[in-house]
């Protein structure tokens, strides 16, 4: 993050867009059965650059997820998640795009941890002057679990809205669900269902550079 | 009556020309002559203009005399006698014109065949001009009563002398001189001298007319900014209003509810949909904002286009001018201007 703040400095001159800015972020979160779910916020940041065609978008948060009212879960952990897509514009309304996401938990058992290769497209539309409204849908390839298993379909489903609201403020705001088919097979005794949920909003604001 | 009022009319037509130059007249034989020619004492105006040409006169006064003479034998009907007299007055003033609305018929058509007697060059005729090196001509307009070999020359200060036509002529002669040497250069610039000389014979008469050449640079062309009657268009133009910015936030939104929906492990049951909400009600508010909002202006295609086929049109013909620039930057325009001249033209 340094890293960009610093990079979006000079980027200007070379006719680079970089916005850099912090987010709040509501999560949910459901793993195995429906009684392990689990809400919570968490803050992070987000950076984006554009440069003619090509754009790359990161961002990180941390979020402590407590047990929702109603479950079965008796503890909360902290998730820090960590996104990247690097993406390229085939039409002025559409890119396709590729990442990773990395998720990790604390307490290391508590939740699963995962990390997955992203690939997938997106849409996006000027709706208005300085708004731009994001879709996207990824493929999580080859995703790695900390408690094992494997997933033969995940996906993560993603909303985007960025409104610059003056001079260089934006306003930024991302939607993701994230669906992941685990199976695993625990003492070889067969496989078994295993399957993650979760959705983060992040609202922030970023500066543009 | 009429017969005295028409002769009255007619001595006053031989009168008029004659009284027109008498104030410049100081030998006082000759001013008792004009006298005599505005009393109507012709027999007295011979003896007096006679005696007046045996006195020490100026040229314009023997011009006087003799003129004064033409019109009072023209008067007498001695008309042969009015022609030598007249021819007289030509070889002094070769310029001398008569008016024919203001002389008598008789003495006009004197004067007319004096003029045809005597091989003179008249009307030496220089315009002043301007032009581009070999793209213009010095016109040069004279007159030769009689039929005549005639060369035209161009004699400058330094002795330089350059031919500009040598032929017969008669009449009025219109010649145009390109004031170029040779090599097709232009003449250098400085004083120089027109010299029409006619020759029939013995005869031979000279006329000539001083000009000034110089040089200059030819004018370039200022660059083009615009063509005429063409503007540039405006690159944008603002779409019109419409709902389209909420309908994209509602296609969007719809999207990601109906994914959110559709892929929910039926295991692990309904997620949260708080998520969606806050993220969905922003998109749809700003969808909304937008809505209300003057749409940004896009881009006008067509008038880009336009817009870059008139820069290219317009950098083509400042292309032309650059050319053309650079030609006119080795151009020499010449002007040439007539000079008053130092000494009339006489009979050799």
């Amino acid at each position: 993050m340094v890293l960009l703040v610093l990079a979006a400095r000079t980027a200007p001159a070379q006719g680079i867009t970089v916005t850099v800015g912090p987010q709040f972020a509501l999560a949910s979160y459901r793993e195995v059965a429906s009684g392990l779910r689990y809400q919570g916020t968490g803050f992070g940041g987000g950076a984006s650059a554009r440069y003619r065609k090509l754009s790359a978008e990161a961002s990180v948060v941390r979020l402590t997820l407590d047990p929702a009212a109603g479950g079965t879960a008796t503890s909360g952990f902290t998730a820090t998640e960590v996104d990247v897509w690097v993406a390229y514009d085939l039409a002025p309304y559409a890119s396709v795009e590729a990442g990773f996401i990395r998720r990790t938990a604390d307490p290391e058992f508590d939740a699963q941890s995962v990390g997955a290769v992203r690939i997938g497209a997106r849409s996006f539309y000027e709706i208005g002057p300085g708004a731009t409204v994001l879709f996207r849908a990824n493929y999580l390839a080859a995703p790695k679990f900390s408690g094992g298993g494997h997933a033969g379909f995940s996906i993560d489903l993603g909303l985007g809205l960025d409104v610059r609201l003056a001079g260089r403020l934006h306003g930024t705001a991302g939607y993701t669900f994230q669906r992941i088919n685990r199976k695993t097979n625990p003492g070889g005794t067969g496989e078994i269902d295993a399957p993650i949920q979760g959705t983060v909003a992040r609202v922030g604001l970023a500066v543009g550079f | 009556m009429t017969r005295h009022l028409r002769a009255l009319a007619w001595l006053v037509g031989f009168a008029a020309p004659a009284t027109a130059g008498a104030q410049t007249v100081q030998n006082a034989t000759l001013r008792r002559a004009q006298q005599a020619y505005d009393n109507l004492e012709y027999r007295q105006v011979v003896s007096l203009a006679q005696a007046a040409l045996r006195e020490r006169l100026t040229g314009a006064e023997r011009a006087r005399a003799y003129e004064l003479l033409g019109f009072t034998y023209g008067a007498l009907d001695s008309i042969l006698r009015a022609v030598d007299a007249f021819k007289q007055v030509v070889l002094i003033d070769p310029e001398r014109q008569l008016d024919p609305n203001r002389v008598s018929p008789k003495a006009y058509s004197a004067f007319d065949v004096a003029l045809r007697q005597v091989l003179l060059v008249r009307q030496l005729r220089i315009d002043s001009t301007s032009f581009v090196r070999g793209r213009g001509a010095v016109p040069i307009r004279f007159t030769v009563t009689q039929p005549a070999r005639v060369v035209t020359r161009v004699i400058g200060t330094g002795g330089g002398s350059y031919m500009i036509d040598s032929g017969a002529w008669n009449g009025q002669v219109n010649l145009s001189w390109p004031a170029r040497l040779a090599n097709g250069d232009p003449v250098p610039a400085g004083n120089y001298t027109v010299v029409v000389e006619a020759r029939l014979g013995q005869n031979a008469f000279s006329a000539s007319q001083p000009i000034r050449v110089s040089h200059g640079s030819v004018d370039t062309l200022p660059s083009l900014t615009s063509l005429p009657g063409y503007q540039y268009l405006p690159e944008t133009e603002v779409p019109p209003q419409s709902w389209r910015p909420l309908g994209l936030a509602f296609l969007y939104t719809g999207g990601a509810l109906v994914g959110t929906l559709g892929l929910e492990s039926s295991s692990l049951g309904s997620s949260s949909k708080r998520e969606l909400a806050v993220v969905g009600g922003a998109a749809l508010v700003t969808g909304f904002v937008m809505t209300l909002r003057k749409p940004a202006p896009r881009p006008a295609a067509a008038n880009i286009l336009y817009n870059r086929l008139l820069r290219d049109q317009i950098a083509r013909r400042n292309q032309d001018i650059a050319k053309e620039n650079v030609a006119r930057r080795q151009q020499v325009q010449l002007t040439l201007v007539p000079v008053a001249k130092p000494s009339g033209a006489g009979p050799r």
